[in-house]
């Protein structure tokens, strides 16, 4: 526990595994990012370019602000600059398609980091199991409403992220096959569309908790939402924490620093985590030996296992998940 | 006997007001920028980085053309990145020839513009940029309708179809993008023509990474659209009618020129040239979007424009200043790329370069009048 502790708070620490792992000579990497607007995303940009550049490598970072087509022209750029490979964070799963054959097509390797392309045949793809990571966490918090609500038909609701990106299809999947097996003991599912937006996730769920108030269970694809379902919630009187009146029972995905505060302080039951530094250093990994071995057009798909977290394990497995990490830095008081 | 005083002749103008009041200052602009940071950024003169640079300009100028026009008449359309979202999303829903019922079973055109086995035009991409056109046309239509006979500010009317012609768009398809579109559509914004390869010719094999597009169909729709435009603006008694409206729309109206119907057709053009400038980016992204168009594309596309010397308070605008305009605008972002800056960066360094566009415009209107 101690050592992979100090292996994720030390990104440099990471560097050495990764100059260690492949032997590679210094490289000049294009790291093209769509944004950085959540905690995921910040944490994993800090891990891939610190560490890169204390192996000695040179990063060129691109930041497209949620412009695929920006994205498209900074990576030709990249490109035209003579990188040696590239990591891609793309907008979504259609423009990661394009820009990896383009890359491909130049001779230029390139990952994608944990947003996977619509299509997994070329490229070196980091990907959690999104729908088995999602099915543990809505599983463990619909066998608690089970528990609790055994009378009466239960009201769960998922708000979806934008299903032009895999990871919210392979979420949303993962909720409905973890409620399949219990048949009419649940209700029809309320979906409430986020398109991984804070301001249309709140429309959206403050329309959806006005009509529907008598919600169960909800599940969101993403933690970076949990602040704004308090938002809907509070005021309503259904955000208590566990074993108090009006407690809803609340699942996630991702495995931040603020579901991990919620699960601790009891609001949050469980979140499914992915493990960012895993999916970092396997992106950077491959990529190096990709560009070490002249491979140009490596095509490779990396799976990150990941778990959850539960009210239930978190003892146990809490410093397993990079934000109960982050946390215990004191990310969330910087 | 009574002596006539000599009619005043204007001031000669100096050789910097000269340039300044060129048509091709702006292009002169550009080869001082260019030559200037060649040096330090080699790689800006790489046939890669040229044919990168041209890649991007042909959208950017044809959405920009249509600007022109507007601009030219005293107007502005805000709503031209929102024309592109709904364009692009109609045009590629029609076209596609397959759909994932997963992304797009819950859209309001699943199963009437789109199913599983595609578009209602399938692999019909004439027909179905036609059917975009005409939608664009309507947007336009609306626009100049409002602005011709309410007489309400261009800056309003279109700003509210910014938003409202946005929302329907994403509405469309619930936000989800729209793949599978056939291969002649995609050539349109990644087909080459013509491709170059400068090098010795000593390997079998030329690895792709060295071959570079020098004509595509994305430059010969672009440049084939601003030469009809270039006419159409120069030498045809409408773009004099253009020039009159936006020079002084009341003196043009006693002059006989048909106001409404010239502002309704500017606008109307405009949305032609977004929904034209859709089918590019589209094709270039092999998906219809609807939120394409969004974020700092009208800084770009109003940014291109101006620096261009379309005059913002109308009356003045040439075709050939908005090619020179989108040229510098897009080498200006290339060579911000190249230094490594940021996206914030990059867009605070284009703003302060369009409100420097627009000081001179500013200097350049006063100039003209001191000139006579």
């Amino acid at each position: 526990m101690t050592t992979r502790t100090t292996l994720l708070s030390a990104a440099g620490a990471l560097g050495l595994l990764v100059g260690l792992g492949t032997g590679a000579q210094a490289a000049t990497i294009c790291f093209a990012f769509q944004d950085l607007e959540t905690e995921f995303w910040v944490a994993g940009h800090k891990a891939i370019t610190t560490t890169l550049t204390e192996a000695g490598n040179t990063v060129i970072e691109r930041n497209a602000n949620e412009d695929a087509n920006r994205q498209l022209e900074q990576i030709n750029d990249c490109i035209a600059q003579g990188v040696d490979g590239i990591i891609l964070i793309p907008q979504d799963g259609e423009s990661a398609v394009t820009i990896v054959q383009t890359a491909q097509d130049a001779d230029v390797p390139i990952a994608v980091f944990n947003r996977p392309p619509s299509d997994l045949s070329r490229g070196i793809i980091v990907v959690a199991d999104n729908e088995e990571i999602a099915r543990q966490a809505v599983d463990f918090v619909a066998q608690e409403a089970m528990a609790a609500i055994p009378d009466r038909p239960i009201q769960p609701l998922i708000l979806v992220g934008d299903l032009g990106d895999p990871n919210a299809v392979g979420r949303r999947d993962g909720f409905y096959a973890a409620l399949a097996p219990y048949g009419d003991r649940f209700a029809t599912p309320i979906e409430v569309a986020t398109e991984w937006d804070a301001a249309t996730a709140l429309a959206n769920l403050e329309a959806a908790i006005t009509a529907n108030p008598n919600v169960d269970l909800i599940f969101t694809s993403s933690d970076f939402l949990f602040p704004t379902i308090r938002s809907v919630l509070e005021p309503r009187g259904m955000w208590a924490p566990r074993g108090e009146a009006g407690h809803v029972l609340m699942a996630g995905l991702d495995g931040d620093a603020t579901a991990c505060q919620l699960i601790k302080d009891g609001y949050v039951d469980a979140t499914g985590v992915q493990d960012l530094y895993f999916e970092a250093e396997s992106a950077m990994n491959a990529i190096l030996a990709a560009i070490e071995a002249g491979d140009t057009q490596p095509n490779q798909v990396i799976e990150d296992p990941g778990f959850a977290l539960t009210s239930a394990n978190l003892a146990e497995r809490e410093m397993d998940m990079w934000g109960c990490v982050l946390l215990s830095e004191g990310f969330l008081n910087q | 006997m009574t002596a006539l005083a000599a009619p005043s002749r204007p001031p000669r103008p100096s050789p910097l007001a000269r340039a300044l009041l060129s048509d091709w200052f702006v292009l002169w602009l550009s080869v001082l920028l260019f030559v200037g940071l060649l040096p330090v950024l080699p790689t800006l003169g790489t046939p890669a980085n040229l044919a990168n640079l041209l890649s991007n300009a042909w959208p950017l100028l044809v959405v920009a053309l249509g600007q022109t026009f507007v601009m030219t008449i005293g107007g502005i359309d805000l709503s031209q990145g929102a024309v592109i979202g709904l364009t692009s999303t109609l045009g590629a829903a029609l076209a596609a020839t397959a759909a994932d019922p997963d992304v797009l079973s819950k859209a309001p055109i699943w199963g009437v513009l789109i199913g599983e086995q595609g578009g209602i035009l399938a692999g019909q991409v004439a027909a179905a940029i036609l059917a975009t056109l005409i939608a664009a046309a309507l947007v336009g239509l609306v626009n100049g309708a409002l602005v011709a006979w309410l007489d309400m500010p261009p800056f309003m009317v279109t700003l509210v179809s910014l938003i409202t012609v946005g929302a329907f768009a994403i509405w469309l398809t619930q936000s989800e993008n729209i793949r599978n579109l056939p291969d002649a559509y995609i050539r349109l914004g990644q087909g080459e023509i013509v491709s170059i390869y400068i090098g010795p010719k000593d390997e079998p094999q030329i690895p792709r990474r060295q071959v570079h597009d020098l004509v595509t169909w994305a430059a010969v729709i672009a440049v084939s659209a601003a030469v009809l435009l270039h006419l159409l603006l120069e030498r045809t008694a409408f773009g004099r009618q253009v020039v009159a409206v936006g020079a002084n729309r009341r003196a043009a109206e006693i002059a006989g020129v048909p106001v409404r119907r010239v502002i309704v057709l500017v606008f109307v053009l405009s949305a032609l040239c977004a929904a034209l400038g859709a089918v590019l980016y589209s094709a270039r992204l092999e998906a219809g979007r609807p939120t394409l168009g969004e974020g700092t594309f009208l800084l770009d596309v109003i940014g291109a424009t101006v620096i261009g010397g379309t005059s913002l308070f109308g009356g003045k605008g040439k075709v050939l200043w908005t090619v020179f305009g989108v040229l510098f605008f897009v080498l200006l972002g290339n060579t911000l790329n190249l230094m490594n800056l940021s996206t914030f960066h990059i867009d605070m360094v284009k703003g302060g370069v369009i409100l420097l566009a627009a000081l001179l415009d500013v200097g350049r209107t006063r100039l003209q009048r001191r000139l006579g």
